[in-house]
């Protein structure tokens, strides 16, 4: 969900973003990214349009402001995890 | 229009919600057919769709993610719950019912039948509590407000198992060995297969020893049965439940020995239909036996109740 947020700070379609997102090392099922891409988005925290410029219709999503500062607590969190973590090996191998 | 892929948007889209339906199918496809582009280089389209609609797995599972549908019955949140409830309501309602339905047909006048209804009626009782309780589990799992459920207090622990040193098997075998013996004792005076001349049953005991002996032994092996159960209500042996024990023994197999060995327990009656028993020495040497089997049976008996003692008390 992190990963999405951040992934689409640049606008993308859904299998772009998965293949995005597996190349920088988060492999995510296709069931699992499609529906959590609308519930991001029924919860406001990405924003949606249809392109339909290219050979078929494609719905790209971006990360909304909403999303952005829900985005900005997750890090949080998640940098606090990591220096919880950090803590502890270091005190471990004391 | 009927390739796997139509058939997958229609069973996943099956059970979405229908405002959305044409939007995720629109989206849905799109993103099948650009997985499908990706891997079909060199090889042939039917087997990239295959492949790809494998990969998104089972549509009911696709389906419920789109609708943020619950796929458990009862959900870890309520599981707790339900199970508590589920074992209080099943530890005595079917029992209360049974018993009532049985006694009330008791009272109608059916017998020892109204055991079985009242058995059949408990059944009947905790398949209902059973299906009724889950289901309404289910729909409280479904409905999207999060009930107030009490929380768990240090009260509702129950209390720690006491240790017993005796079990209630022990215990029952013992009941139901002694409830044999004493059910025997007048069963033999009217059915023991050893027939008379005419036909008539020859009890195998001495049908004198009805008027003081036989009676007096019933007594004591009732006086056990009682001291079986006591003793499982204490749960452990002590020196003083040795001491009774060791006293009904002895109050069994005296009598017994002495009565063996001076000819006086087995029927006079039975040493005319089984000539062996006719002569005085067989009929020394078996109450011999006798006496001595039963001796045996009493000291082995006490020296294992005094060595669990010793154990218990240690």
């Amino acid at each position: 969900m992190v990963a999405s947020l951040v992934a689409l700070r640049r606008p993308d379609y859904g299998y772009a973003l998965l293949q995005r997102l597996t190349g920088h090392g988060f492999p995510v099922d296709a069931n699992t990214l499609y529906p959590l891409l609308r519930r991001l988005e029924d919860q406001g925290l990405l924003t949606s349009e249809w392109n339909t410029e290219e050979s078929r219709p494609r719905k790209f999503y971006r990360t909304s402001d909403e999303g952005e500062s829900m985005l900005a607590r997750l890090l949080d969190d998640l940098a606090a995890v990591q220096t919880s973590i950090t803590g502890l090996i270091q005190g471990v191998d004391r | 229009m009927n390739t796997l892929t139509d058939r997958y948007l229609a069973a996943t889209l099956r059970s979405v919600p229908p405002q959305r339906r044409d939007e995720i199918a629109t989206e849905l496809r799109a993103s099948i057919e650009d997985m499908i582009e990706d891997r079909a280089d060199g090889q042939d389209g039917t087997t990239a769709e295959r492949e790809v609609l494998t990969e998104l797995g089972n549509p009911d599972l696709l389906a419920a993610r789109y609708a943020d549908r619950r796929l458990q019955l009862i959900g870890p949140t309520y599981y707790l719950v339900w199970l508590r409830l589920l074992k209080l309501l099943l530890s005595f309602i079917p029992a209360i019912v049974g018993t009532v339905v049985a006694i009330i047909d008791v009272a109608d006048g059916n017998g020892f039948g109204a055991i079985g209804t009242g058995i059949v009626i408990a059944l009947h009782v905790t398949v209902h509590i059973a299906f009724w309780l889950t289901l309404v589990f289910a729909l409280i799992e479904r409905s999207q407000p999060t009930m107030d459920l009490p929380d768990w207090t240090v009260d509702q622990l129950p209390d720690a198992p006491v240790h017993r040193d005796i079990s209630l098997a022990d215990t029952i075998a013992s009941v139901v060995m002694l409830a044999l013996t004493i059910g025997y004792l007048p069963f033999q005076h009217y059915q023991s297969w050893v027939r008379a001349t005419n036909g008539d049953n020859i009890p195998i005991l001495d049908p004198a020893l009805w008027s003081f002996w036989l009676p007096a032994l019933i007594a004591v092996l009732l006086a056990s049965a009682v001291f079986e159960i006591v003793k499982y209500r204490i749960g452990r042996w002590s020196w003083t439940l040795f001491t009774v024990k060791a006293l009904l023994n002895l109050a069994f197999a005296l009598p017994v020995v002495w009565l063996a060995l001076t000819d006086r327990l087995l029927n006079p009656a039975l040493a005319e239909r089984l000539s062996w028993l006719a002569e005085a020495d067989n009929r020394n040497l078996l109450g011999a036996a006798i006496a001595v089997g039963a001796a045996v049976v009493m000291v082995w008996d006490l020296i294992d109740t005094a060595m669990k003692t010793r154990r218990q008390t240690a």
